[in-house]
This record gives C-alpha cells, sequence and structure tokens, in this order.
C-alpha cells in the first residue's frame, strides 16, 4: 500500500488547508491549487492518483473541466467532487463523465479518508492484478523454456541408453571391451 | 500516457537490465508504458529518452530507485503454493536441525536463511510462522532470517508488515491470521513475535553477494524467471558459493536449474523439489 499523491483544487482558502493539513497527517502526498487553471498546468506537470476538486469555482474552469481535462491527462487517475448539496444533481452528472465519487458539503473528514481509502484499495487490486498477469506470463514462457530443455536432455539419454544397450548384447565381443566402451559412451554424454 | 518509440524501448529495456537484473521482453512495449509513464511525468520528463538520460545522471540515483520500484513485480502471497513450506517443515529443518544442534546442552543451534527475493515480505513471514509453529522453545536457537529486495518499496512494506485484505486473504488461513496478526482497521499487521524474528534489507541480486554471508537455507523463488539466462547462471553460481555444504536452494516450482547451474542437483521429497550442492 503504497502513499497516494492527491491534488485539492479549491477556491475557498480555509477549506484548501483543511483538507492539505487533514489529508497530510494521513501520510498522503498532497498537492494545492486555488483555481482551475492553476489546476490544469499542475496536471500536465505531474501525475496524480487523485484529484479533489469543489466542483463549482469562479472562472471558466469548473470542477466538472477539472474532472475533464484529468480523463484526458490520465485516465487512470480518479477525481472526486466535492458538491454544495443543492448540486448533487450536476455531480451526478459528473459521476457519469467518470468522477469515481462525490461528497457533499460541510465534508466529513472521517467519510472522505474512507473514500480515498477505497480508492487505493482499488489501486492496489489493479496493480496486483497486473503483476499477477506478467508474472503468468513470464512464468509460462520460462516453463516452456525449461520443458523444451528437459525433453532434449531426455532425448540425449535415451540415446546414450540405446546405444550402451547394443554394445552390451552384442555377445560376438568380449565383456571388458564392451564395458569399456559403454563406460566412455557414458563418460561422453 | 506517453508513447515509447522502439530505439527507446531497446535503450531502456538494457539499461533496467543493467541495474535490475531484469530483463523484459521488448515486445511488452505496453508494460514499459503502463509501468513508466508516471515516474516519466513525475520527474518532469516527456519522452523516455529524457528519461533514461536524466536517470543515468542522477548522483543520487533517486530516478534509478523509482525506475526500479515500478518495473519489480511485488506480486507474492502468503504461502504460496504449499510445497516448499511442507518441505521446509518436514524435511529440511528437522534435518537441518539435527545436524546443527551442538553435542552441549549450553551452546545454541545456528540457522541462517535468506529469502533472496523477499518482495513485500510474505515468503519470509511464511517461514517464520513455520519456524514459530515447529520449534516451540525458540531461546536454545540462534535463527537469522534475512529477506532481500531490489525495490524500496517493497522492502518498506516488508518491514512495516501491514497488508490489505486483498492482499492477506488468500492464502493465509484464518486460524493462522489470528494467531499471527492483529487486525488494525481494514488491513492486518504481522504481531511483534513474528516480526521481530525477521530482517529487511534492499539489494541487488547483480552484485557479490558474499557481503550477506553463508547460508543454510536459500530461497529463490521466482525472480531469475525475469533475468536472461547468462544472468540466472551467475546468479546461482553466486548462490552455490553462498551456501554451506549441506545447504539447501529452493527455486520456483516452475523452473528447473537444467542447463542453468550444474552445481546443484535436484533431488525430491514427496511432490516437492529441493537442491542441494553436488
Amino acid at each position: 500500500m503504497e502513499s497516494l499523491s492527491i491534488l485539492v483544487v479549491d477556491d475557498d482558502p480555509v477549506m484548501r488547508r483543511l483538507l492539505h493539513q487533514r489529508l497530510k497527517t494521513e501520510n498522503y502526498t498532497v498537492t494545492v491549487a486555488e483555481d482551475g487553471h492553476k489546476a490544469a498546468q499542475l496536471l500536465k506537470q505531474h501525475r496524480f492518483d487523485v484529484v479533489l476538486t469543489d466542483l463549482v469555482m469562479p472562472g471558466d474552469m469548473g470542477g466538472i473541466e477539472v474532472l475533464e481535462l484529468t480523463k484526458e491527462l490520465s485516465p487512470t487517475t480518479e477525481v472526486v467532487l466535492i458538491t454544495a448539496h443543492s448540486s448533487v444533481d450536476s455531480a451526478v452528472a459528473a459521476m457519469k463523465k467518470g468522477a469515481a465519487d462525490y461528497l457533499e458539503k460541510p465534508i466529513n473528514f472521517d467519510e472522505l479518508l474512507l473514500r480515498i481509502e477505497k480508492i487505493a484499495n482499488v489501486k492496489t487490486i489493479l496493480r496486483n492484478a497486473h503483476d499477477i498477469e506478467e508474472a503468468m506470463d513470464v512464468t509460462e514462457h520460462r516453463a516452456a523454456e525449461t520443458i523444451q530443455t528437459l525433453e532434449i536432455e531426455i532425448i540425449k539419454l535415451r540415446n546414450t541408453v540405446s546405444a550402451v544397450e547394443l554394445i552390451l548384447r552384442d555377445t560376438s565381443r568380449d565383456e571388458d571391451t564392451r564395458v569399456t566402451e559403454s563406460l566412455n559412451i557414458i563418460e561422453q554424454s | 500516457m506517453i508513447k515509447i518509440s522502439p530505439d527507446e524501448l531497446k535503450a531502456i529495456a538494457l539499461y533496467i537490465r543493467d541495474i535490475s537484473g531484469i530483463y523484459l521482453d521488448q515486445s511488452k512495449s505496453y508494460l514499459f508504458e503502463t509501468r513508466l509513464s508516471s515516474v516519466a511525468e513525475g520527474a518532469g520528463c516527456s519522452s523516455y529518452r529524457e528519461l533514461h538520460q536524466k536517470a543515468k545522471q542522477d548522483p543520487s540515483k533517486k530516478l534509478e530507485r523509482e525506475i526500479i520500484d515500478a518495473i519489480t513485480t511485488n506480486e507474492t502471497l502468503f504461502f504460496r503454493d504449499k510445497g516448499p513450506f511442507e518441505l521446509l517443515q518436514h524435511k529440511i529443518l528437522p534435518e537441518l536441525i539435527d545436524a546443527r544442534t551442538p553435542k552441549s546442552p549450553m551452546l545454541k543451534t545456528n540457522l541462517k536463511i535468506w529469502s533472496a527475493a523477499s518482495s513485500t515480505g510474505q515468503e519470509l513471514y511464511s517461514i517464520a510462522i513455520v519456524i514459530k509453529e515447529l520449534i516451540r522453545d525458540l531461546s536454545k536457537y540462534n535463527i537469522s532470517l534475512l529477506g532481500t529486495d531490489i525495490s524500496d518499496n517493497a522492502i518498506a512494506q516488508a518491514s512495516y508488515g501491514k497488508y490489505n485484505k486483498f492482499e492477506i486473504e488468500r492464502g493465509l488461513e484464518r486460524a493462522v491470521l489470528q494467531k499471527y496478526f492483529t487486525l488494525f482497521g481494514d488491513s492486518w499487521k504481522i504481531k511483534d513475535e513474528i516480526r521481530a524474528m525477521v530482517k529487511f534489507r534492499k539489494f541487488n541480486l547483480m552484485q557479490p553477494l558474499s557481503s550477506l554471508g553463508k547460508f543454510d537455507i536459500i530461497f529463490c523463488r521466482n525472480v531469475a524467471i525475469y533475468f536472461t539466462l547468462q544472468d540466472r547462471t551467475k546468479l546461482f553460481n553466486k548462490i552455490a558459493d553462498s551456501l554451506v555444504d549441506d545447504g539447501y536452494l529452493i527455486i520456483g516450482s516452475t523452473e528447473s536449474l537444467t542447463g542453468v547451474c550444474p552445481r546443484f542437483i535436484p533431488k525430491r521429497h514427496l511432490r516437492s523439489i529441493f537442491y542441494q550442492k553436488s
């Protein structure tokens, strides 16, 4: 379980600081942006695991625009929206555009942390699934190689056994010669 | 996601092999992209060529560590395929204890065990649990359990010994889980009595092993599969040097040393294979 990197986007300075402090004490790596434009700038430079953004912000870059840009730049980044009760409908519309979750104001921090932990768990499962897939792939490949090597070894051993058998069964020659010759073949194999 | 070009793929695959031994098939460009894209972006690089240059020139090796963390697979399970642990419990440990127990009751029995690619710690904790179950009174023993891995993240998680329910639910029986782990929110944390038995340390298997000393038992499962044949031969030769003469080597159940290292001979106990020096 690695520490997630979270981008907090909120035009309210008090809210921004609260979120920053609370998430930091939970060992998350936190970056803050005071509006959508600053967020856009950061999103182009870094990859975040989670973007936590206010839905309604002044200017032409609101929460929906931040969501759209995030999903365009990094589809695996999860977006959680913070909404006022009155804008729940738009939050639901945002979920349809790919937001992972939304939280109503006033924010219940325990609830927020639970939601983020859920996102972290899903990310761990995904990573584990990818790791297992890759490990299976490589294992299968190597196992196939091993089987080939062993098959070749078996053929070599079989040939040795047949050659030795042929010599030993040849009663026309004396026993000492046959044994010496057989041992030679075994040593060379 | 930043796309990788064929030239970059070649260069970065060789670079990763140099720093970690892991040789990724170049047909898997998607793997490089999904694993390294975020490292590149995090470092402010717009291409893998830039990332490669930056990583090579970084004296702090921070970027190199990030690349290793991103590329290594940390997938392991507790008691993943039961065979090796049954082998340890019913054959290897009893034999070694017989051979190592000193005549004088004043002296302790020494045993050194190494998990060569310990990843996030599950294998070494599983070994510790087997030992704890087998030997009730550990005061007469000096048992050293060392886990090494190339990934900083893996070592950090292993040392912490905390696993979420998805990481723990497969492989561990309920009774074992409750006996040796404490519920910690949504996660399980290994109990101190087991944690205190083991040590984890970062180590690159491409380096010489002599600094680690000699071991009675070495687990090296499912890591050499990511190496080229040449690097596998080198690794198992070094492992042969690090194993005491009557020591035991356990490799992954789908792996074989045939054609890799003739210094080991396979032996069988029930349905499991282990290796000893010839």
